[in-house]
């Protein structure tokens, strides 16, 4: 694949200060290279978008960024933390608190309610009760399922499910926002609703967004497109 | 800011891991015949008879909560791959198990050491009432503590897995 330059290095260095940093990072499955020597910086506050055909490896980077994979050589830098070369334990716990996720296959557990998915990661940060409770019932209310708290996920239809993950993502106010194609199995009013949110919602202000899609209107909001051109064979 | 896992979170995420009112009551119920066995035992043999009992109790226990803790992860790989997305570690995943059983755990050996004790007593165990009392506490301890080490150590095997 292309060399991948985020940023130019006068706007880097600009700020100074970068929400995800990859150094010489490449990554294989077996004999299959995914990524070769990357190497390039998010700034805080940006908003990527990464586009390319499927299969081409964009959910992988997103893995990478949440540490959810481990690059196979090179180091990744969150918030200025080696995720790379941090024990489970602690990165759990670090990915709590930093990095709101939203995965393209959906990861609700169909047996809690959608006020108990929501709450899940905020468990993970030791958030007290009191703060959850405001924190759930805040997000539900801005992405428009307040009224569906106490549904069985199992329950909901595809769009409330990608919405619930939506929630999910942002109820512990991450620093960086990291969603795999999300508007992908919307129909157009809840797409809407999510591109409402990309656009500078209180909710995403000031975070740093890393999305994955195949939606000109996503791109059209993006501060970078960034572009993957190979099919992994 | 709250330490720990807290019983709210226990429930969650046993839920979420399908820990079901049967692993409950497997755990109960082994649990009570280890514990009614060994109290009654123990009062019919010398202390280093004890010793190696309560060892026994222990490694057995371990080793039996330990293949139920590899089996509730087994069982919900994908649950566990979704709460890892979200921040969960080994740690926590491990202590919530631990919580939804242990109440069990312990309800059935005191069931279990009761009962023991009381059969120990009707076999012509020796000793008196405080030394029964020190096995049954004994037998207790050593089973809470066979299903806390089992819990974590098939935890942490399957996960890192």
């Amino acid at each position: 694949m292309e060399q991948l330059g985020v940023l130019s290095r006068s706007e880097a260095s600009a700020q100074g200060r970068y929400s995800v940093e990859l150094k010489h990072v490449s990554k294989s499955y077996g004999e299959t290279e995914i990524y070769s020597d990357l190497h390039f910086q998010l700034l805080k506050g940006t908003f990527v978008a990464l586009v390319g055909p499927i299969g081409s490896g964009k959910t992988t980077m997103l893995n990478m960024f949440a540490g959810l994979e481990k690059p196979t050589s090179g180091s990744i830098l969150v918030l200025g933390q080696d995720i790379t070369s941090m024990p489970d334990d602690a990165l759990g716990e670090f990915r709590a608190r930093t990095v709101g996720l939203v995965p393209q296959v959906q990861t609700l557990i169909p047996e809690l309610t959608v006020r108990e998915n929501v709450e899940l990661p905020l468990h993970f940060a030791r958030v007290d009760r009191e703060d959850r409770q405001r924190k759930v019932d805040y997000v539900l209310e801005k992405v428009g399922i307040r009224g569906e708290a106490k549904r069985i996920v199992s329950t909901l239809s595809v769009g409330e499910k990608q919405m619930v993950s939506f929630a999910r993502a942002m109820v512990n106010d991450p620093p960086i926002l990291l969603l795999d194609e999300p508007t992908e199995a919307l129909d157009p009013l809840m797409a809407e609703v999510i591109l409402g949110l990309l656009r500078g919602d209180n909710l995403t202000l000031g975070k740093t967004i890393f999305v994955t899609t195949h939606d000109r209107r996503v791109t059209e909001l993006a501060r970078k497109t960034l572009r993957v051109k190979k099919k992994i064979p | 800011m709250s330490r720990g896992v807290s019983l709210q979170q226990g429930q969650l995420l046993a839920r979420s891991l399908k820990v079901s009112k049967s692993t409950h009551l497997v755990v109960a119920t082994v649990a009570a015949a280890v514990a009614a066995n060994a109290a009654a035992a123990i009062q019919l043999i010398g202390i280093t008879g004890q010793i190696a009992l309560l060892a026994l109790i222990f490694v057995t226990l371990a080793a039996g909560t330990s293949a139920i803790s590899s089996d509730i992860y087994t069982r919900s790989s994908q649950t566990l791959a979704n709460l890892r997305s979200l921040g969960a570690s080994s740690r926590s995943i491990s202590s919530a198990v631990f919580f939804s059983v242990i109440g069990y755990g312990i309800a059935g050996s005191a069931l279990g050491a009761g009962v023991g004790a009381a059969l120990g007593i009707v076999l012509g165990g020796q000793g008196g009432a405080v030394s029964v009392m020190f096995a049954v506490v004994g037998v207790i301890l050593a089973s809470s503590a066979a299903a806390a080490a089992g819990v974590y150590a098939g935890g942490r095997r399957t996960w890192s897995s």
